[in-house]
């Protein structure tokens, strides 16, 4: 079996085109920060190299007054894991669809984009994945303003 | 002349009852008897416990947390506290991560057990679903008897495990694994010798490797398929590097697959156990956790019974977190089911559901099959007799 810091350089190597930086939180562990435009062919380029697996999308809320959202992809081949790391301004956040090229997104893009208000353009099936239907429009759970109090207003 | 009616309907199933876990709405498109297309509509119980761990303390989630599934509620938990023992940049001592594992193992072995008599009574098998859920009694009365609880067993705390132990509870859970071993050399004779079993598994719902990787399986369903991937042996956690676990594959792909590799995974876990309980390293069973936890981000990966379990947990430096990410694998293998069902009969619909592990047991809800304007309805199991009958001639 590979060990994390070849198959972490070999990572590093494949995104260095998109990549605005490179950390290692840990030795198994390796954040890009990417520009939003990038996300489609930096992950297309992993899945073509047959870099590991993209095992997660997680969205984060920085908060009213950062005005920023970001998103993490996550992939994994082994023991190493590489998070690609998008920033997006909270009041417009629109990023492209990575289903192009990995498929199995789509459920990951669904959640993301219902649970954050994230647009997700490109993405084959835009429904809701895990809210109810008649969920309001612009209410998104996750975000850091959210008040159970906003699915009642304006109903008898 | 009269216009050809494509004969063309959709056949919804669900949302299941939450009796088990995720309960889901699948709806399949039917020409005939094979299934062109199918879609999932998840969050039939969705609790909001992301969001509501952003309300309560590092010590309040963990219970919250434990609740998320009532099979592998231990997975949860240990993946919770490996996340924040990481931020907070200490660890559980030896003793405390073997008895993790242990746990994690037991539980394996309960939720594949559970998981052989549900695809066993979608088969039309129910004596062998009975057997193994009796048998599966046996593990379930283990951890009783360790933790005080059949299901949430709330072995883990931040920093440890509240339980030793004892010579005596060693000595019933090696009694115990040898009943279930005897038992599970005849479940593995069952779902890869019996002729009328395997007439419903074999060659069904075949996902090659690639198909696998495509869709984002994950666990058994991806081993059986051939891709070598398991948290355990892939990047060991808690003990595994000290009492590690062998990777069990197939190349079929097929169901017949899936139910080898479970049914043998349980002699790992059964191997696994007895070198715990063999070389229990001495020691504490707690380390301190501080109450306010340091800022950052970290990331687990665990091997839960149905496949990789991942957290993302982001700590402000306050007394909660800032935000928890979980990614069950049930998610990841319900993607891959939608695609599996494609081409297949629809009487092989509940069998390859099944094969996934998807928790389908409570499942008597509507079905509803929608053919031109009028609507007929069926449970699903009706859905499952239509199977069963279509197999019987």
């Amino acid at each position: 079996m590979k060990d994390a810091t070849t198959l972490l350089q070999a990572a590093q190597s494949i995104l260095a085109p998109w990549a605005k930086e490179f950390t290692y939180p840990d030795p198994m562990r390796l954040d890009v920060a990417l520009a939003a435009g990038d996300i489609a062919p930096a992950a297309a380029a992993l899945r073509a190299a047959g870099w590991g697996y993209l095992t997660a999308i997680t969205g984060l809320d920085l908060g009213v007054e950062a005005g920023k959202l970001e998103v993490l992809y996550h992939f994994c081949d082994g023991p190493a894991l590489v998070n690609l790391r998008v920033t997006l301004p909270r009041d417009n956040p629109v990023i492209n669809s990575v289903c192009g090229a990995i498929p199995s997104a789509s459920f990951f893009e669904r959640e993301l984009s219902e649970m954050f208000g994230v647009t997700v353009a490109g993405t084959p099936n835009p429904d809701k994945l895990f809210l109810p239907e008649d969920w309001p429009d612009g209410v998104y759970p996750l975000r850091k303003d959210f008040e159970p109090e906003l699915l009642t207003r304006g109903r008898p | 002349m009269t216009e050809q009616v494509p004969n063309k309907f959709i056949v919804p199933i669900g949302p299941q009852h939450p009796a088990l876990k995720e309960p889901g709405h699948f709806e399949f498109s039917v020409d005939g008897e094979i299934v062109t297309d199918a879609s999932i509509r998840l969050g039939y119980v969705h609790r909001g416990v992301e969001r509501g761990t952003e309300d309560r303390t590092w010590v309040q989630n963990l219970y919250l947390i434990e609740r998320i599934c009532g099979i592998c509620s231990h997975i949860h938990a240990t993946a919770y506290t490996l996340g924040v023992e990481k931020l907070a940049g200490l660890s559980a001592p030896p003793r405390a991560q073997a008895i993790r594992e242990l746990f994690c193992e037991l539980e394996r072995i309960h939720s594949h057990l559970l998981w052989i008599g549900v695809a066993a009574h979608e088969a039309g098998f129910d004596a062998l679903f009975m057997y193994s859920w009796r048998d599966r009694e046996t593990v379930m009365d283990l951890l009783e008897e360790l933790s005080g609880n059949r299901v949430h067993y709330s072995c883990n705390v931040l920093g440890g495990v509240k339980f030793d132990i004892s010579d005596a509870q060693r000595d019933a859970i090696l009694r115990g694994l040898d009943f279930l071993e005897q038992r599970t050399h005849h479940y593995l004779q069952v779902v890869t010798q019996d002729a009328a079993f395997v007439r419903r598994t074999r060659g069904v719902g075949v996902m090659t490797k690639e198909q696998a990787v495509e869709y984002g399986a994950v666990g058994p369903v991806a081993r059986a398929s051939g891709v070598e991937r398991d948290v355990r042996v892939d990047a060991p956690y808690l003990a595994y590097e000290q009492f590690p676990v062998q990777m069990i594959t197939d190349t079929a792909g097929d169901l017949e697959a899936r139910f080898a590799v479970r049914v043998r995974e349980l002699f790992e876990s059964y191997r696994v156990i007895r070198a715990i309980l063999d070389k229990l390293p001495a020691g504490e069973l707690m380390a301190k956790m501080p109450r306010k936890i340091p800022p950052g981000e970290a990331i687990v990966r665990v091997e839960a019974p149905r496949g990789e379990l991942f957290y993302f947990i982001k700590s402000n430096g306050g007394d909660k977190p800032e935000r928890v990410k979980v990614r069950t694998p049930s998610i990841c293998n319900f993607g891959s089911v939608a695609r599996l069902t494609i081409g297949h009969q629809l009487a092989d619909a509940p069998m390859i559901l099944a094969g996934i592990d998807p928790c389908f047991s409570c499942n008597d809800r509507a079905v509803r099959i929608k053919r031109q304007d009028h609507i007929q309805s069926w449970t699903w199991s009706d859905l499952r007799r239509y199977a069963l009958k279509k197999y019987s001639a």
